[in-house]
């Protein structure tokens, strides 16, 4: 039980949930121009991926190894007519997440002092159980069987800038800042439901929907598989409980009960 | 072999034994290492988390084949349950008593066959396959989420009951333990825990 609470401690961004750093997404504000897939390429030093052309602007089709961020393009006929969304799909950034509470390796994914989920290629095993965990299906992994993913530029972070795809934005439909702050805006902007204020702990990047979350293609009530939770939060507690108790156990009758000695003399 | 000493098991049998015990503790040890990120020195001594995920595997595969070869030696007695069973299993094995003794009992006794088919064969084939299914079948969602269930209930019945296991085999009774290293018992041990057995055998 204290290793497991350990554990929690440890990996959870529970206790920083208050100055956690983020980004809000406004599809509102989103002009499709893809700069921030562009920067975030850059900054990373991602390979560009040859594409083809599939009949829509959307590209490339889904998250690879070598984009963390793309912008998803979906289109909804409405009474009103066609709708022509664009979505910023990346990692999340959960307070609670799915990915570090499955990770068998220490430090390969871990949160960063300002609530990111970042990760380190080299000490990631390469089992894709966070690939399991996720509630959005944005851990990628790349030629080596290592992680890849959004990491909230991290390394610029740390060190007072914004992420690149936020830096980079030229309408304002990435923006980064205090989680707090980015919610009271969203707020202060017109956007009653902020999508991300209270799932899994809290979402790092937050959107500003005007419609309910499925309508821009994202999960209406995000969550990891409950059997994730019956594992960590039931079975690994009571594995050590049950070492220790059977240990425990044995002990207590050998000194309770005893041995079952052989009674005829002379044979042992 | 001395004339006191009766054989109880084979060559083969205890050395397959020691060869899942191996294996089984490699396993165990590294897999706490990794469900446990504060116990992650573990696998540290398995020279760092690579190699021990590499060692773990293959540990898996030795010991899923030992597993297999036990099917020979216990699976045919496990599932004969007879009275001498019933009796054993109300008497609670005379564990929790000084005085009460369960009648004699056959070649295994039905704490043994319970073990046996519930633990090893049960436990042990849920845990490999499980192993199976998450070392090789990594892209299905689902093959992780049921497979890391599976596994991981898998490790809590063995938690509880391998640690039991030894010390039945050990400090428990006393003059067990060499039926797993030297493979033969003295006659008095072979009439006071396996009775039936030792009367088969012609030791009164």
């Amino acid at each position: 039980m204290a290793l497991e609470e350990m554990d929690k401690r440890r990996l959870s961004g529970v206790d920083i949930i208050g100055r956690k750093k983020g980004l809000l997404v406004t599809p509102d504000l989103c002009i499709g121009c893809r700069g921030c897939q562009t920067a975030c390429k850059e900054w990373n030093k991602l390979p560009g991926e040859g594409t083809v052309n599939r009949g829509t602007y959307e590209n490339p089709p889904d998250l690879t190894p070598n984009l963390y961020n793309r912008i998803r393009f979906v289109e909804t006929s409405t009474p009103d007519g066609l709708r022509w969304l664009f979505v910023s799909q990346r990692c999340m950034h959960c307070t609670d997440a799915g990915c570090i509470r499955v990770c068998p390796s220490p430090g390969a994914l871990f949160r960063t002092p300002e609530g990111a989920v970042a990760f380190n290629k080299a000490r990631c095993i390469g089992c894709k159980f966070c690939v399991a965990g996720c509630p959005f299906n944005i851990p990628r992994y790349d030629e080596n069987d290592r992680i890849s993913k959004c990491h909230l530029c991290s390394d610029r972070i740390a060190n007072g800038l914004s992420p690149a795809c936020a830096k980079t934005c030229p309408t304002g439909a990435i923006s980064y800042g205090d989680r707090v702050d980015l919610i009271r805006e969203a707020r202060t902007s017109g956007y009653k439901a902020v999508y991300g204020e209270a799932d899994l702990g809290g979402l790092g990047v937050l959107f500003a929907f005007r419609e309910a979350p499925s309508f821009y293609g994202m999960p209406d009530k995000p969550s990891f598989s409950p059997t994730i939770g019956l594992w960590k939060g039931i079975l690994k507690p009571l594995t050590i409980i049950g070492l220790a108790g059977a240990v425990a156990a044995a002990a207590t009758h050998y000194v309770t009960v005893g041995p079952k000695e052989i009674d005829e003399g002379g044979d042992e | 072999m001395k004339k006191d000493l009766v054989q109880k098991t084979t060559g083969f049998e205890r050395f397959n034994h020691l060869v899942l015990a191996a294996s089984f503790s490699i396993l165990f040890l590294t897999g706490l290492g990794f469900l446990y990120h504060t116990l992650s020195w573990i696998n540290t001594m398995f020279f760092g988390v690579h190699n021990a995920k590499v060692i773990h595997e293959w540990a898996g595969v030795v010991f899923s084949i030992s597993l297999i070869l036990t099917f020979g030696n216990y699976l045919g007695e496990s599932l004969r349950f007879s009275r001498e069973d019933s009796a054993w299993i109300s008497s609670l094995g005379g564990y929790f008593s000084r005085t009460a003794e369960p009648p004699p009992q056959g070649k295994l006794n039905a704490g043994q066959k319970i073990f046996y088919l519930l633990i090893v064969v049960g436990g042990g084939l849920a845990i490999s396959l499980s192993g199976y299914m998450l070392w090789l079948f990594p892209s299905s969602r689902g093959n992780i989420l049921f497979g890391h269930f599976l596994h991981n209930i898998a490790v809590l019945l063995f938690a509880v009951t391998v640690p039991l296991h030894i010390y039945l085999g050990t400090a428990a009774n006393p003059g067990t333990f060499r039926v797993m290293t030297r493979g033969t018992v003295t006659r008095a041990w072979a009439k006071k825990h396996h009775g039936k057995w030792a009367r088969d055998l012609g030791i009164d």
